[in-house]
Formats: C-alpha cells, structure tokens, sequence
C-alpha cells in the first residue's frame, strides 16, 4: 500500500433513517411514536434511530402509509 | 453437499458410541484388521459407508428383516425415521420382532441413532428402551442402495384390469395445488405473523382463519377426495419445508427454499419428504397439534404407495383392499387379539378406525397422494375410483431412474390493465410460483389462477431482493402478450416510492477529518453513501477494505454509551475524548451548549453551556431530571451547580438583598451564651461562625440594651463614608 492510510472514525452498526428530503424527515419527526426512537437528527435527511427499535420504526413507517427500503 | 452433512452427522454420533461399542459395529461394518486409534476407526467407517461396493455387500450379509427395513428407508427418500415407525413398518412386513429389526440395523453400522449432543451410548438395547420419540437415520449413501434390493412386499391387494372407456380416463393431477396453497400460505403470513399456543396449537382467531380461507381450505379443481384440516396440513408442510418458520412462538415467512427452484417432480418429492415428518396432521383426524406422539401415519402412507409399486403394469388397485391390508397387518390398526405390546405403547391419544372407510387412508390416496401426483386413478368397473402409481410417484419412490419428461410453457400468463394477472396452470412451475407469489396476491385457485398486483406485494418483492426491472422481466417473460402500459407504469410509481425512505438497520458510518479525506476514500473505492462533508455512510461493514484507513476511534452503537465527556472546573465548559464520543453526542450536545471556538486540541472539542443556550434547550424541552441524566451518562459525573444554575435560574423564587450586621462578640462562649438566652435568642438571625452572629439592623437597639444589661458594651464600626451608619 502505496498511498498513506487515511484517519477516520468509525460508527459501528449505526441505525438510521435518510430521507429524501428534509421535509420528510420533519414529517416523520412530527410522528410522536416514531419520534420516541428516533435518538437525534444528523443532518436535514438523516435521522439516527435508537439501538434496536429498527423493526419497530419500520413498523410504524409502514403503518404511516411508507415503504421504506431496508438496506443491510 | 447435502451427502457431506450426513457424514459429518454420522462422525458426530460414532463419537458418541462408546470405544467398545464403536469397535462392535466396525467390526461388522468394516471389519478393520488392526486395533485402529478411534478416530482411524471413525474414519475408515465413514469410508465403508461411502463405498458402494462395502455397502452391497454389507446388505447381502444382513438378514431379510433388515434389509427390507433398509429398502423401505431407501425407497422413502427420507433419511430420517422414528424408530417406533421403523418397528411398525417391519411388523407389518410379517416379521415379529420389529424392534430386533432396528437393532440389527444399529449393531451392523447401517442405520444410527439420533443423539442428543454430548450423549454418549454404551448399548442399543438401553438406547432403544428410553422411549417413544426416538429418531434413528441412515446415511444416504447407504438408503441409494438399498434401491437395488428388492423390499420383498407382498403383492398389492385388490388389483383389478380397467376394461373398455375406465382404461382411458385416466386421472393424474398436475401436481401444482399444494405448491400454490403453501404459496398462499406463505403469502398470508408474510402479511400476519400466525401465533401458537404453549401448546402448539394456534390461537382462536389465526385457528378459524386457516379452517375457513377459501383459498386454502377450498377442493381443488381436479378434486377426488376431500382431506381434513387442508389449510393446517398447509402449515404443517411448509413448516417441514421451512418456507415459514418459528420464531418466539410466531409463525413467520421464510424466503422460499431452494426445492422451490427445481423441477416439480423435485418439488413434490421434497413435499412427500416433508409429509413423512408431520408430527401434528394426519388424514383421519386432520389437525392434532401436541397429540400424535408416535403418528403412525408416516409409515402407513409409505406402505400403501409401495405396495401400489408392486403392481404389474396395466393394473389398479381398489383403495378399499389396500386400505384393508393395511389394517389387517399395521400394529396401530390391528384388531385387538393382534395388537402387540410396542403397538399399544404408540399413540395413545390417536383414535383407531379399523374400517377402510374411517382410517384416513382413502382421504390420502384420493385427496393428497393424487394431488402430489403420487398416484393416478381411474373409475373401476362398480364406478368406484381404482389407483395407481403415476409416474412422478415411481419415481420419487426409487421406482424408476428417470425423472418423468415435462412439457412446458413458457408464456402461461396474462396481464390485464386492472392489474390482475391470469395465470393458466399448465405452464406454471414451481419457480414461476414463488417469483409471482413474491409480487402479486394470489386471488383464485383454479384450472385458471388470478393474481392481483398490489403496492403492499410489490413492496415486499422490492424487500426480497426483487427489483423493478425484474418484476417487469418476469411478466414480460412469461406474458402471452405485451404488458400494459399503465401496469407498468404503476409498478414504476410504487417502486421509486419506495426509494423516498430508506433505513439502514446496522450501518458503518465513517467519520473523516476532513472533506478532502473523504472524497480521497471515494476516490479508493468506498462503497459509501455521502451524509455530509465529512460523512459517508456503508450499509454493510464486511464491503469495507480497511487497508486504505487508520482508525483514529470506533463506536460501536449496540453497546451502551461510553463516558467521553470531561467537565472542567467553571462546571460549564465540558471537553469531549473525540477517539470516544459517538453521534448521538454531538446531536444532544446542541441542543444545550455550543461549541467553543478553538478547534479540536489533542482529540479533545469543547463545548459550553451559556444561558442563552440553555435557554434554547429549555425551549425544546430540557430540564433538570434530563440535563442531570444526561451529565451521569456521559461524564460520569452529577450535574454541576454552574450548569444546575444555568437551567433552573429562571424557575427560582426572585433574590433578596437585604442590610444586615455581624456582631462579633470576644469568645466563643459567649456566642453560645447569646444564642442560649431567651433575652436575646429572638435577636439572633443566624449563627455565622463560633464568635460571628447575624443580627437585623432594626433590632441594634434591642440587642444593645440587653447586653448593657449584661454589662457587655456595643461598639458599632463606622461605614467607610463615615456617615454614622452601620458598615454593612
């Protein structure tokens, strides 16, 4: 490896929601069930979700009428 | 592959023998001439089970008792048996001591326990004796042998010759109804969880809803025979074949398996292997969850369809004899003066019908094994339905070598505007089954079958790994005709909706330093996602090649928060360990405190509450309870009195600023003296120190009389403007 390792900071297993726009994300922050595990707001579009509660979430979206695409 | 897991199984439990039973069996199995360490042992026993030629001539060399036993085993396709099933079947072959049968098979290394692990057995006769839920299996290897011997069945009761039109109205399903109901099946419990009882029954609701679907309780098209319960034998077959699985006592929908994606003689085989395992359905009683311990079903059903290969060819049989035979000679069914011992052991909770007509046998034949296409039937001479082996059931019974040729028909479906899809059986597989299954409700089953297009299906085709593309290749495909425009055009729309939300369950998010560094990562290839201008975000961490970073700190986000937040002493500026700190911190930190300008000093950023931040967080809820919770969690530490003041200051009663005066007296005695006598007690506002008293300017005269009275003189210090008024 020729090149110098580049220093980053690593989040492991991070669940979060990316919207794809800002005003969807203040719409699904507006859900009070859904805001309950949604742990903070990382940037207008993304929405970090508490440890654990990703199949509730997308429960709830589900129930809200979205198809939420659930990448792994 | 599936050979090589048996053999692997089969090391496990010669493990388990103990060294003078293992050397017993190798003796007979492979007849080893040295004194071989155990695991040589082990190894050469594997290799003569895998040798056809050691196997042919181990099964000459076993008696005929055994032999038969192996070759029903073989012909079964199943590899794994109860042992009470195996003893049933080898009495009702005529030989008395069933039990022995199995033992033999044990003692001659052909035929295995199944051990719980860690067990050890010193003895088959001990082993056999501990119960009535045993399961013994035979290695593949050996069951594909065991073809070329000939069972030694009796000849088929009841055969009869079809004369004028009966011999050529031949029946034979097309085998697709049960794949179409356990795709129904896997349908609806894709979209509700079915929930069990403690005692594996199902709850009143799911019960009700899987005795009255019309689509998995309705007879078929081409129906000969009804059966009991058909929509719990569904979930009880595609349980066997993990289609749908347990989880925490809910029932819920596996991806299809692999069967699904081999031909339909395949698939029905891997069904009539999953028909032999059912512990909770038979074709008497129907539905008997947690009561058929010992079902003696597997192995009548295996009887009667071998006996039905024993036919000479052009010949039927009549359901009626066969059932008959089967009764006369099966322990379970025996008239009482037959029943032996082991046969009343089995089973007790099952009812026996002795009559051909009420022992579940013709429901069998004419509903399931027709359906499977097991069999073919035809009207005997008196009108009554006469049977025999098709040629899918001579196959997937060892009979024949060749799977039976099938036509097919590629384009078997039409899309129609409504988005309702029309499917015509004959071209239907069981691949195309699961694809359509995936993104459409099955609506009819039939001798045409409709399909509905839905957003909910087609979202959960997209959750499955299908795509929009695919979806539309597979209509397209197998379309008689060009899909129409607005079907296309909807299933478009549902797709991209899809794509407005997407939630990344365990994702790795890298946090670089700078918007250079990150757009270098790009540059290696990070199969990133850009959040910000430092962030990037990577679905799955096992897609990173982490030769190209040096991590400078990792967070793990299933683990608890880790303490990264040192307070400093003004008790308001707090210091964040950067290699520590998560996300969630810097989202919580700001919505109380802002950060200190600076920039990052020795991997520490600093943070400060102010009153106008804390103001703002009070705005968006914050209060103490919260704000002392969060200092325990993230420092470690209790809520300091500076941040304390910042966030309850606006909650306080207003201060007070009042003129007071501090008496000093000479000693401390008295101090306590003043403090204690009733004169001057009431003087007193506050005891500051062992000599210093607070006292009230308006109560200086009062004080200073009573301690005239003392003989104590009152000396008042000037105020520095030297107007005579007490210094304050």
């Amino acid at each position: 490896m020729d090149k110098a390792r580049i220093p980053v900071k690593l989040h492991r297993r991070v669940s979060l929601i990316q919207t794809e726009d800002a005003v969807l994300a203040e719409e699904l922050l507006a859900n009070k069930k859904l805001a309950q595990d949604i742990v903070g707001r990382l940037t207008g579009r993304v929405l970090l979700v508490r440890a654990g509660r990703v199949e509730g979430v997308v429960q709830e979206l589900q129930k809200m009428g979205h198809t939420p695409q659930v990448v792994t | 592959m599936m050979s090589d897991t048996w053999t692997e199984q089969l090391r496990q439990t010669l493990h388990s023998y103990d060294e003078g039973l293992l050397r017993q069996v190798a003796n007979r199995l492979c007849k080893p001439r040295n004194h071989w360490p155990v695991d040589e042992l082990i190894d050469r026993c594997l290799a003569a089970v895998g040798n056809p030629a050691v196997v042919d001539r181990r099964l000459k060399e076993l008696d005929e008792p055994g032999r038969n036993l192996l070759a029903l085993i073989g012909h079964s396709r199943q590899p794994r048996w109860q042992v009470g099933n195996l003893v049933e079947l080898s009495v009702a072959l005529g030989n008395s001591d069933g039990l022995q049968a199995v033992q033999t098979l044990f003692e001659a290394g052909l035929l295995y326990p199944e051990l719980t692990p860690r067990s050890r057995i010193k003895q088959f006769d001990q082993w056999l004796g501990k119960g009535n839920s045993l399961w013994a299996y035979v290695h593949p290897a050996t069951g594909a042998r065991t073809l070329e011997f000939d069972a030694q069945l009796p000849k088929c009761p009841g055969t009869q010759t079809l004369t004028g039109s009966g011999r050529h109205q031949v029946h034979e399903a097309d085998g697709l109804e049960w794949p179409l109901r356990l795709a129904v099946l896997w349908q609806q419990v894709a979209a509700a969880p079915l929930r069990r009882t403690q005692q594996h029954d199902f709850f009143k609701r799911d019960l009700e809803r899987l005795r009255s679907d019309p689509l998995l309780t309705g007879a078929p098209a081409d129906n000969l025979g009804d059966l009991p319960d058909p929509g719990l034998l569904a979930v009880s077959l595609a349980l066997a074949q993990e289609l749908i699985h347990d989880k925490d006592g809910e029932l819920v929908a596996g991806a299809f398996p692999s069967a699904w994606q081999e031909s339909l003689p395949s698939m029905l085989a891997s069904l009539w292997t999953a028909l032999l395992h059912l512990e909770d359905w038979n074709s008497q009683q129907g539905w008997q969850p947690g009561e058929t311990h010992g079902n003696p079903y597997p192995g009548a059903y295996l009887l009667t369809l071998l006996l039905l290969g024993n036919l000479p060819e052009e010949r039927w049989a009549s359901p009626d004899e066969l059932v008959r035979w089967l009764i006369d000679r099966h322990p379970f069914w025996r008239t009482t003066q037959h029943r032996n011992a082991s046969a009343r052991s089995r089973a007790p909770a099952l009812q026996r019908s002795t009559t051909p007509d009420t022992a579940g046998f013709i429901p069998f034949l004419l509903g399931l094994a027709y359906q499977l296409r097991l069999i073919q039937a035809a009207k005997g001479p008196e009108e009554s339905w006469v049977v025999r082996l098709s040629p899918t059931g001579r196959w997937i019974l060892g009979l024949a070598d060749q799977q039976p040729a099938s036509t097919t028909f590629p384009q078997t479906l039409l899309v129609q505007p409504n988005l309702e899809i029309l499917v015509y059986r004959q071209g239907l597989t069981p691949d195309l089954i699961a694809r359509l299954s995936r993104f459409a409700r099955w609506k009819t089953l039939g001798a045409a079958c409709t399909l509905q297009l839905e957003p909910e299906t087609v979202y959960r085709a997209l959750e499955s790994g299908d795509s929009f593309e695919s979806i539309v290749q597979t209509l397209e495909r197998h379309s008689m005709k060009p899909t129409p425009a607005p079907v296309v055009e909807a299933l478009r729309t549902w797709s991209n909706k899809r794509d407005r939300i997407s939630v990344y369950p365990a994702a790795a998010l890298f946090e670089f330093a700078s918007a250079e560094d990150m757009q270098e990562a790009i540059a290696r290839g990070l199969p990133a996602v850009l959040l910000g201008e430092r962030l990037a975000l990577v679905a799955n961490e096992s897609a990173i090649d982490y030769r190209h970073f040096r991590l400078v700190g990792t967070r793990d986000y299933v683990l608890p928060p880790e303490k990264c937040v040192e307070i400093e002493p003004d008790g308001v500026t707090l210091s964040i360990d950067l290699a520590r700190s998560d996300l969630l911190l810097e989202t919580e930190l700001a919505r109380f405190a802002e950060l200190v300008p600076g920039g990052d000093v020795n991997n520490h950023r600093r943070y400060r509450l102010t009153p106008a931040t804390v103001a703002a967080g009070r705005q968006q809820g914050l209060n103490v309870p919260l704000l002392e919770n969060w200092f325990w969690r993230r420092s470690g530490q209790a809520l300091t009195s500076a941040s304390r003041l910042l966030l309850s200051g606006p909650d306080s009663p207003a201060a007070e600023l009042r003129r007071q005066l501090v008496l000093h007296v000479a000693n401390e005695e008295i101090a306590d003296g003043l403090e204690q006598w009733p004169a001057t007690r009431g003087l007193i506002r506050e005891r500051l120190g062992p000599t210093a008293i607070l006292v009230l300017e308006d109560d200086v005269p009062a004080l200073e009389e009573r301690l005239q009275t003392l003989g104590i003189k009152l000396q008042l210090e000037e105020s520095p403007e030297n107007d005579g008024s007490p210094q304050r």
